[in-house]
């Protein structure tokens, strides 16, 4: 069974009385260990794939399996138990809390877990050792640059050994240096077998995935997978 | 993970030290005012209930009533007023109670050249017992006074000083004239009478007499409109014999042993001098306890008035601690979105907010009690020195009262920051992230 299965999943918003349909009867299988880009221009519906993907929100109708769980059918509070078991987040603006230390930040999913505080200190400190932070563990945000910034976001993303990594924009507000970095460690987490979906606007960084999804104004456009060729050249 | 979430909610708190201070200051000031209020009436009370019973507890008092002219008329040839032979027949009937007559008239008190003119009391041995007012050298009126009309005299302090300086009193002979039972009292001769004066003849007057000083009295001061050092006794059948030539008295001042008591006693007194005189209601008992309890309940409306003032004050406090609360989770919609996104329950956030808005009233109330404390003493401070009366009127802490006032401001910042954490909790963790 795959990972992740999408079945006509619709998504409607309404504002006042006007209803616009955000995705229409999308559906899409992704499995275990995959490396997906969902690329698509605003409005094609892919920030409402990533909250319905992540677990923020449900989908108006149609139904979500990730990793063998019915999340269509599930409570908003065990949407929450899995959204910090299963699913780590990327985002644009790395969304890190201040006043805390690059620890504290990789800390906090494992908190809400209520992982005891010194697996969540070992824990923490492995995975910030291996995206290349080990000598920034008790800095705080002001104290890191962009790049360093989201490299403890991926830290944070993988504290809970989540069955998807799921990165929204997280080259945007980064040089191209930096972000190329970060797609880097992405490539290697693949390698291990880590199963990510990176959503962008970026044809560039989406030829670095091993699959392309384009959305259109709500619907699958194109679903092919990358040229090999083509995913070493960043 | 509590710990951790108390953690952060003091780093949030010291991140912003003077928006958390000025929103303290609400709570600070209100527990503040509750601890100052109650400590202060509470410090009123002690001090009251103290000034009356220095002077005695469990008194009755029985004075003569002011007739009106129709009851003068109703009891024309039978209205007998307040008689020493009254006290007597209270003793007889009530022996378990405590009976002194007290009689006063305007007078001159001599010593050589020095003289005072003051009010001479005519009283029996009970008095000063009763009045818990005794002699510091010497003796008071004694029994055998009583019942062979000695002119024996006991002095206040102030008037031993004045007649005697430093010179002990006791065994010393003083001359005392009736300035005449109706004369108008005049404070302005009674003080400036300290004077000694000088080169006046000694005449013999009509109706004065020698007494001997037997007691001077302890220094009390001054209290229930009087100056108990200025005060003269003599026995009570002293005074009747050689200065008011009557028997009438002017009050009783009545002992109870049981203070449940004294109403009771209240009623079977008036019976009995009601009886005793024929049928006339001409006499008033005034109980003390009653007095007290007036004082009291006069407390009692101060209590509600200040602490009620006090806890307006200490709900404005909470409300501002709403007000920030509010603004706090406006401020954090995108941290609290991004918490619920890695795993955070609707009640985590809930408790987050909560124990931010109860650090709040901790840390407020912790140091309104403080404040509290230093401002009731403060207060009893400028009252003592305000008031020559209010030396002992200090402020009274009372533990529970902090305990209530700390307990409620606890309570304040739970229940204000119920709603912001509500708020908070109930965010849309997709559009909170988003939030600009």
């Amino acid at each position: 069974m795959a990972l992740i299965i999408l079945r006509n999943i619709r998504k409607v918003y309404k504002t006042g009385n006007l209803e616009v349909a955000a995705l229409i009867n999308l559906t899409l299988n992704i499995e275990q260990g995959e490396f997906v880009a969902i690329i698509g221009q605003s409005g094609s519906g892919k920030t409402t794939l990533l909250d319905i993907l992540g677990c923020l929100s449900h989908p108006t109708s149609g139904e979500y399996w990730l990793d063998g769980d019915n999340v269509h059918l599930l409570p908003d509070s065990q949407l929450t138990t899995i959204r910090n078991k299963k699913i780590g987040f990327i985002f644009q603006t790395f969304h890190l809390l201040p006043r805390k230390t690059a620890l504290e930040n990789v800390q906090l999913p494992m908190m809400y877990a209520r992982a005891s505080r010194a697996i969540q200190h070992d824990r923490a400190s492995e995975l910030l050792t291996m995206v290349g932070l080990k000598d920034r563990l008790y800095h705080y945000n002001n104290q890191l640059s962009g790049g360093q910034q989201q490299r403890v976001a991926i830290a944070r993303a993988l504290a809970n050994r989540p069955a998807l990594l799921l990165a929204d924009e997280p080259t945007g507000n980064l040089d191209s240096q930096s972000g190329n970095d970060i797609l880097t460690v992405f490539e290697q987490l693949h390698q291990q077998g880590q199963t990510i979906i990176i959503i962008t606007h970026d044809p560039l960084i989406a030829q670095r995935a091993e699959r392309c999804i384009t959305l259109l104004d709500g619907k699958i456009m194109s679903d092919e997978m990358a040229h090999p060729s083509s995913a070493t050249k960043g | 993970m509590l710990l951790a979430i108390i953690h952060d909610a003091f780093k949030n708190l010291s991140g912003n030290l003077l928006r958390s201070g000025l929103t303290m200051l609400g709570v600070i000031i209100g527990v503040a005012s509750v601890i100052a209020m109650i400590a202060i009436v509470e410090g009123g009370q002690v001090s009251l209930v103290n000034s009356i019973e220095r002077l005695g507890t469990n008194l009755l008092f029985v004075w003569k009533k002011r007739l009106t002219v129709e009851e003068r008329r109703l009891y024309a040839g039978r209205w007998t007023k307040l008689k020493y032979a009254d006290a007597l027949a209270i003793r007889q009937k009530f022996p378990e109670l405590t009976v002194a007559p007290v009689d006063y008239f305007d007078g001159q008190i001599k010593a050589g050249k020095r003289d005072f003119s003051g009010r001479i009391y005519g009283t029996s041995p009970e008095y000063s017992e009763m009045r818990n007012f005794f002699p510091a050298k010497g003796r008071f009126i004694t029994t055998v006074d009583i019942q062979e009309w000695q002119r024996s005299v006991v002095l206040g302090s102030t008037i031993a000083e004045v007649l005697f300086g430093i010179e002990s009193p006791i065994g010393k002979e003083v001359k005392i004239f009736l300035h005449g039972r109706n004369k108008k009292r005049d404070n302005s001769t009674k003080k400036n009478g300290n004077s000694t004066k000088e080169g006046k003849k000694e005449q013999p007057r009509v109706g004065e007499y020698r007494f001997v000083v037997v007691g001077v009295m302890e220094t009390k001061g001054e209290s229930q409109g009087k100056d108990w050092d200025e005060m003269i006794f003599i026995p009570s059948t002293t005074m009747i014999r050689y200065f008011l030539g009557t028997d009438r008295i002017g009050n009783l001042v009545i002992h109870v042993p049981d203070r449940n008591r004294m109403d009771e006693f209240s009623k079977k007194l008036n019976q009995f001098l009601v009886q005793r005189h024929d049928g006339v209601d001409d006499l008033r008992i005034h109980n003390q306890g009653e007095f007290l309890k007036t004082v009291e309940q006069t407390l009692w409306t101060f209590r509600i008035v200040l602490g009620g003032i006090a806890f307006v004050a200490l709900l404005v406090g909470g409300v501002g601690i709403m007000n920030i609360m509010l603004v706090t989770v406006t401020e954090r919609t995108r941290e609290i979105g991004l918490r619920m996104a890695i795993g955070a329950r609707r009640q985590d956030i809930l408790l987050q907010f909560l124990i931010e808005s109860t650090t709040i009233s901790i840390i407020g109330g912790g140091l309104g009690i403080i404040l509290g404390i230093v401002s009731a003493y403060g207060f009893g401070n400028l009252v003592a020195q305000a008031l020559p009366g209010g030396g002992d009127w200090g402020a009274v802490i009372e533990p529970p009262a902090i305990l209530i006032a700390f307990t409620f401001a606890v309570g304040v910042g739970i229940l204000f920051g119920l709603f912001p954490a509500i708020k908070a909790s109930k965010l849309d963790p997709a559009e909170a992230l988003r939030y600009q």
